[in-house]
């Protein structure tokens, strides 16, 4: 068996409002569109995941918050019908989805191994998370690749933002082991959204996009300068800056998703592809790739 | 009097789905001496308010007539699963979203099958409403609203009830302090995780069973200045909007749900 490997990762942001305007089959709800832009970046993330041809998809969701430890789904087949809590309006949305078990046990053990709490979830009724569902769909709409559903445990709201980002750089290393050992080609979805600022009513018509443009200057300015320093490949300085910017721009990177995949990757310092950015309801959500594989390639045909 | 109940009551799934675990024993047991106060203060409806559902757009109410299913917690699924049985007052709780417009608050309804009830609120209607034989009136946490809104809401709730000549009782579910383990523990020594918590948990419980609304409120002012409190207590804030007032309580239980502070209280009315 090859050794596995990481070919990329996406920030993958998980607003079901994005489902909603596409109008699958799936959900429930229908819309007159929206959210294009954004819809339109997920477009051209959904090739380059094509073109990069994963066995496994492993995605770190912030609406499975967990207390004790970080946790992964461990049911070869879940479905049912998600209904979102807060914009159920927008999102009821039936899902069929396969869990590639033995790659979260293995994770789940490397996880343990390097002193994190961790336990795997075997109940076959368990409601996943829309914020899975939602960038699932978004960047592999046929669902037609085994994934790995990883929570997000409560240390960076419970103890420290600084405690949270040390959890899940160990979380990333012990992620990254795990698929080095599996021999598969994996790819990795931090599903979050950068600024979180957001308005508190909803417009009539949800869709109404003369209603939509980011809630908050100081969050879009941050996140302007946070892409910019990944499109320039700059990973060191985003790190350093994390804290600030979660705290500035009420990040929901804070949640873990995002430095997660960071430390997976290696934290690479290649520039980063900005598929698109777009509010949702104020917040701020950029659609990224890193391509490792690709980048690889470069680096092999330079030297 | 349109309020004829009102009771504190823990959200957590672990002192009803394992009631044989020592350290929820209590709980449980909490839970089964407000089933029996409910029953006998003959409600019309129960309004609810749980921390655990979160809203944050606009103010959301329960408006599904009859709500079934089963339902998996998301941290402590190995324990079991929640059978879901609530009906809703579907009178009131239009009443209450056309009264939002009355106190400046957008609010609308969710009708939809299979819609996430929270654990709290299932857990809560399954110790003290078995077979959803009460209707229900169930208020979201908007995670924006503060404790005056939170209480206007209440408030609100109990005007329209009156209008309907209902008679109300109140379930304001959550817990006190929410320092849990975030480490596995042996389930049969859970206890609450810092001394100084279990403490100001006991001044919180003894200013509710000894006081009224205008001690107990400053109680929980420094309660919350003091100790990582479950959503800020917003669901005694509830409690206090649709009671408006209170002559102390009886406290039926106190423990740790795996670490965090819970209370089974009922209010004298």
């Amino acid at each position: 068996m090859s050794q596995g490997k990481i070919v990329g990762g996406f920030v993958a942001p998980h607003p079901p409002h994005l489902v909603y305007g596409e109008n699958p089959p799936q959900n429930e709800a229908r819309s007159e569109g929206g959210w294009e832009p954004l819809r339109w970046a997920y477009e051209r993330a959904r090739k380059s995941l094509e073109e990069m041809k994963p066995d496994v998809l492993l995605v770190h969701s912030p609406h499975w918050q967990t207390l004790v430890g970080h946790h992964f789904l461990g049911v070869p087949h879940l479905e049912g019908k998600s209904v979102d809590p807060i914009f159920s309006n927008l999102f009821r949305y039936k899902f069929s989805l396969d869990v590639d078990v033995e790659l979260a046990e293995a994770c789940c053990q490397e996880a343990a191994a390097m002193g994190l709490t961790t336990k795997m979830m075997r109940n076959p009724k368990f409601r996943v998370d829309y914020g899975t569902i939602t960038t699932l769909h978004m960047i592999r709409p046929q669902w037609d690749i085994p994934i790995v559903g990883i929570s997000a445990n409560n240390s960076p709201y419970y103890l420290s933002v600084d405690e949270g980002v040390e959890q899940m750089d160990t979380l990333g290393v012990a992620t990254r082991k795990a698929i080095e050992k599996s021999g598969k080609r994996a790819v990795l979805l931090a599903s979050n959204t950068f600024s979180h600022w957001h308005f508190h009513e909803e417009p009539d018509v949800p869709e109404d996009m003369s209603r939509e443009h980011p809630q908050s200057y100081e969050g879009y300015k941050w996140d302007m300068k946070m892409i910019e320093l990944m499109r320039q490949g700059n990973l060191k300085e985003v790190m350093r800056l994390f804290p600030q910017w979660v705290e500035e721009a009420f990040a929901e990177v804070k949640s873990g998703a995002f430095p997660w995949m960071l430390s997976a990757m290696g934290y690479p310092e290649i520039p980063a592809e900005l598929h698109g950015y777009g509010t949702v309801i104020g917040t701020g959500n950029a659609v990224m790739e890193w391509n490792l594989e690709k980048a690889a390639a470069r680096d092999a045909a330079v030297a | 009097m349109t309020v004829v109940s009102a009771f504190l009551v823990p959200g957590s799934p672990l002192p009803y789905l394992r009631q044989d675990n020592a350290p929820w024993q209590p709980l449980a047991a909490g839970y089964e001496k407000v089933r029996e106060a409910l029953r006998a203060s003959r409600p019309d409806a129960l309004l609810i308010y749980s921390t655990q559902w979160f809203a944050v757009l606009d103010q959301l109410w329960q408006a599904r007539p009859h709500l079934t299913g089963e339902h998996v917690d998301e941290n402590w699924y190995e324990y079991g699963d929640l059978t879901i049985d609530l009906r809703s007052d579907t009178d009131l709780v239009d009443a209450c979203i056309a009264g939002c417009a009355d106190i400046g608050i957008r609010a609308k309804g969710v009708n939809y099958d299979h819609f996430p009830v929270d654990t709290g609120t299932i857990v809560a209607n399954n110790f003290v409403n078995p077979g959803g034989k009460i209707p229900l009136v169930i208020a979201a946490n908007n995670l924006y609203h503060g404790p005056g809104e939170t209480e206007k809401l209440a408030a609100m709730a109990v005007e329209q009830a009156d209008k309907q000549g209902k008679r109300l009782a109140v379930l304001a579910i959550g817990g006190l302090s929410a320092a849990y383990f975030d480490e596995e523990i042996d389930i049969a020594e859970d206890r609450i995780r810092h001394d100084a918590d279990d403490a100001a948990n006991r001044q919180l419980l003894d200013a509710l069973a000894n006081g009224d609304r205008r001690s107990a409120s400053e109680a929980l002012g420094r309660f919350n200045e003091t100790t990582k409190a479950d959503m800020g207590m917003k669901h005694l804030s509830w409690l206090f909007g649709a009671t408006g007032d209170f002559k102390g309580a009886q406290l039926h239980a106190y423990g740790p749900t795996y670490g965090a502070g819970a209370a089974v209280v009922e209010f004298n009315l």
